[in-house]
């Protein structure tokens, strides 16, 4: 096991400028035929799926290295992706533990997928463009306002190094969503007076604690339980649709007030998350956009995003709009082909030598996830430039196996004053 | 047909008397014997109806207070204990107020009703859908006997409100897109249990926390910004999807509800209003009603109420009879909300609005079912259900109630 590291000492060294400069290593810009080499960080579901789709997405890419915490995870990640014919990782280049990500970083890979709980996001991050690797970034891409400011300001770097960035907003990639934005735009449906956005959704995954786990063990198994890890649902999972809501309207918005609480996943085996929140997000110009999700059982699910205009409004999700000028999209409405396109993107903007650089949007519209989370946690009415600028910090004392207490269930009102 | 069934409305004019009785001496009922009193000429309280005498006693000092030559309680008309509302019907009153907590509300209005009185009865009117549909009944009832009933929905009383919504239904902000309305406000009160006490009158003295005295603070509190909404959209809602649960107050003093609620209600055509509201101590408050339109924006509840922006500004500026020269400030709806009544009575064209505030509060009753289920729910279907809250017995022993509600569980 290697030593800990407190993320905010690792963050010291790797933004140092001389740590930058000691490391110029060669970006891979290959045209069409030169092979693409990915490592993958975070080999649970959605880092497989990303893996998958990136080796689909394109021709000559190659998987050449895998990282997680834990080994059992790596198999299952490995029964997947070893079917396909890009899959080149050998055993030495299959890492676990927590430098599992320096390691797949160092390895021969061009772009590193990144899918590890959230939390983690930041710090992987700026350690791949210290060492001038492309990047995939699983949304969100930050769980805290400190998190998110490393991100922007790794961004810029990785700008400077002609780095490509791109983030699992797969919606920004997927045809039927830009062409929906590009209507409402372009006044499709008049002016924009407001919307909702909905992720009411089932409940997710848990796993049992053995005895042998240890604190920060089960914690990171249970990752999405925990915020300092998920960032709890507006942010790990409502992200989506909260991406949707700023790309539509322009930018993050002005200031949040909301509501939320545990009502149904009240175990301590839960860790110290909400099971249900709604923003009332105000953006420039008084717009509201009302922004509400849940994970429930036996309830009525509902995913989407609704934009109301002064001559119509817009469904996003369904890639229609009624009112004045009545559309709707001719195309496939396909959410996998989106999670595959993504992957195309990036890698046609490396071989293009255009990388693409998504970190900005997807930052702002992380921190506005968090908007909505702290306005519950609080019961406060939250700025947005008042959050950019937050000392919130959720990173644990010391990344390593043992205990880790972690706050309480916020309580609004009393949290934080 | 015997001579009770048959008993004598009040018909009179502005020279005759008005006699009032409260069922219900709480603050708010307190506040609205006050009210009826500043509100009119020649009217009296004479009797007061609670299930307590301590509150009775607390209600007949602070109208004392009031120095009005209108307070007339006498001690044979003041009544206590469950059949206390029975009672005060048979004293020699024309007007009845009903301001016991809201679940108690249906069959007070019922015996109200039958007793061929006049009716100002406190929001909400019910609590449950099983309670709706008998304000409904005996609505229609009070019809036939000429009786006036309106509720204590104040603001629809209020020059400010009624211009403003009269402009929206005028076309002054285009046609409605959307709406938001909220009460989110801080600490409210509590009742602590004490030795001895049974469930029952705790539960009574310590009302707003179980959901079949107060209908949960949504149905409660928030109705007001659910009666604006009603009345802007002129409709119920269609359907309505909510989140909502018990973050802070989790002890037991706090009964059964929830401290917080979100709604999603859908009106006819697609229209959405969003409604949130909380009881959350330490937080800062915020209470309004906004409606946007194509062309504009209405603020009809708030620190704005009053105002329209966009093409057609507007704002609203109370004219002379609009204050109230004592205090120089527009006249409450409190006290309007009477005034409107009595006058509907003296002019012989009582108003009934029992069917309005009936379908209101079952607006309230859909966003808390909505939120304590998590399932979509249709107005429609709301109105059918068998869903009563009410108690197996009225009277003072065990009451055990619902467990605080986990959706979908």
């Amino acid at each position: 096991m290697s030593e800990p590291l407190s993320r905010r000492e690792f963050v010291k060294a790797g933004s140092s400028t001389a740590a930058l400069l000691a490391s110029t290593p060669l970006v891979y810009a290959g045209g069409q035929e030169a092979t693409i080499k990915i490592g993958l960080v975070g080999c649970g579901g959605r880092g497989t799926g990303a893996a998958e789709n990136c080796l689909n997405s394109a021709p000559n890419v190659q998987i050449v290295a895998l990282g997680d915490m834990f080994a059992d995870r790596i198999k299952g990640s490995q029964r997947t992706l070893s079917k396909l014919p890009g899959y080149k990782v050998t055993d030495e280049n299959v890492f676990t533990g927590w430098n599992a990500y320096q390691q797949v970083i160092n390895s021969s890979a061009d772009l590193v997928l990144f899918a590890t709980p959230p939390g983690f996001r930041p710090m992987h991050f700026a350690a791949a463009v210290a060492a001038g690797k492309h990047v995939f970034l699983e949304k969100p891409i930050a769980v805290d306002p400190v998190g998110v400011r490393k991100v922007i300001e790794t961004g810029k770097q990785a700008a400077a190094k002609k780095l490509a960035v791109v983030a699992g907003t797969q919606y920004r990639h997927q045809t039927s969503f830009m062409e929906t934005v590009k209507r409402i735009h372009d006044g499709q449906i008049g002016e924009i007076t407001g919307g909702r956005a909905y992720y009411n959704a089932g409940t997710l995954w848990k796993r049992d604690r053995k005895p042998e786990m240890s604190e920060m063990e089960y914690q990171l198994r249970m990752w999405i339980y925990y915020d300092w890890l998920s960032g709890d649902q507006p942010v790990e999972q409502h992200i989506h649709t909260v991406d949707v809501t700023d790309w539509v309207m322009g930018g993050p918005p002005v200031k949040c007030v909301a509501t939320g609480g545990r009502q149904v996943r009240v175990e301590p085996e839960f860790g110290n998350v909400y099971d249900h929140f709604t923003m009332d997000y105000e953006y420039a110009g008084g717009k509201h956009v009302m922004s509400m999700c849940r994970q429930m059982a036996n309830v009525d699910n509902h995913v989407g995003a609704y934009f109301i205009g002064t001559k119509g409004e817009a469904d996003v999700y369904k890639a229609e709009i009624k009112g004045e000028k009545p559309w709707k999209f001719e195309g496939e409405v396909s959410i996998a082909k989106a999670y595959v396109q993504e992957h195309a993107d990036l890698i046609a903007s490396i071989r293009n030598g255009k990388p693409l650089n998504e970190t900005e949007h997807v930052a702002h519209s992380t921190l506005t996830a968090i908007l909505g989370r702290e306005a519950a946690y609080t019961g406060k009415s939250l700025k947005y430039d008042e959050m950019m600028k937050s000392d919130l910090d959720l990173s644990p004392p010391a990344l390593a196996f043992g205990p880790n207490p972690v706050r309480p269930v916020p309580m609004p009102g009393n949290e934080r004053g | 047909m015997n001579a009770r069934q048959i008993p004598m409305v009040y018909a009179g004019g502005q020279e005759q008397t008005l006699k009032v009785g409260l069922v219900g001496c709480g603050g708010r009922g307190t506040g609205a014997a006050d009210n009826v009193l500043d509100s009119s000429e020649n009217v009296q309280v004479i009797a007061l109806a609670d299930m307590f005498p301590d509150k009775i006693e607390k209600t007949r000092k602070v109208l004392k207070g009031k120095e009005h030559p209108g307070v007339k309680i006498q001690d044979d008309f003041c009544y206590s204990g469950f059949d206390a509302y029975k009672k005060i019907l048979e004293a020699p009153i024309d007007y009845v107020i009903l301001a016991q907590p809201p679940g108690f509300r249906p069959p007070h209005f019922a015996a109200a009703v039958e007793a061929g009185k006049h009716i100002f009865f406190e929001k909400p009117v019910a609590v449950d859908p099983v309670g709706v549909r008998k304000v409904i009944e005996f609505g229609e009832k009070a019809k036939e006997k000429k009786l006036g009933i309106i509720p204590g929905t104040q603001t629809r009383h209020t020059p400010r409100a009624k211009e403003t919504v009269q402009r929206i239904h005028d076309g002054q902000i285009g046609e409605i897109v959307s709406g938001r309305i909220m009460f989110n406000t801080g600490y409210l009160w509590e009742y602590p249990r004490r030795d001895g006490m049974s469930d029952m009158e705790w539960q009574i003295r310590n009302w707003y926390y179980f959901d079949w005295l107060s209908g949960d603070f949504i149905v409660e509190q928030h109705v007001h910004q659910h009666d604006c909404t009603d009345w802007v959209m002129k409709s119920n809602p269609v359907s309505a999807t909510a989140v909502g649960g018990r973050q802070m107050r989790t002890e037991e003093l706090y009964g059964n509800i929830f401290d917080h609620f979100c709604v999603d209600y859908t009106y006819p055509n697609d229209v959405h209003v969003q409604s949130m509201c909380r009881q959350w101590k330490g937080t800062p408050g915020e209470i309004c009603a906004i409606y946007r339109g194509t062309k504009g924006t209405a603020y009809v509840m708030g620190p704005r109420a009053g105002t329209i922006t966009g093409d057609t500004p507007w704002e609203f500026k109370p004219q002379a009879k609009d204050i109230d020269p004592g205090t120089g400030k527009e006249i409450n709806g409190t006290i309007l909300e009477h005034r409107d009544l009595i006058a509907s009575i003296r002019a012989g064209k009582p108003l009934n609005e029992a069917r309005r505030i009936a379908m209101t509060s079952l607006t309230s009753i859909l966003g808390r079912e909505a939120a304590y289920t998590g399932k979509a729910i249709r107005y429609a279907d709301l109105m059918k259900s068998d869903l009563d809250l009410s108690p197996k017995k009225y009277e003072f022993g065990p009451n055990e109630v619902r467990p605080v509600r986990r959706p979908g569980v």
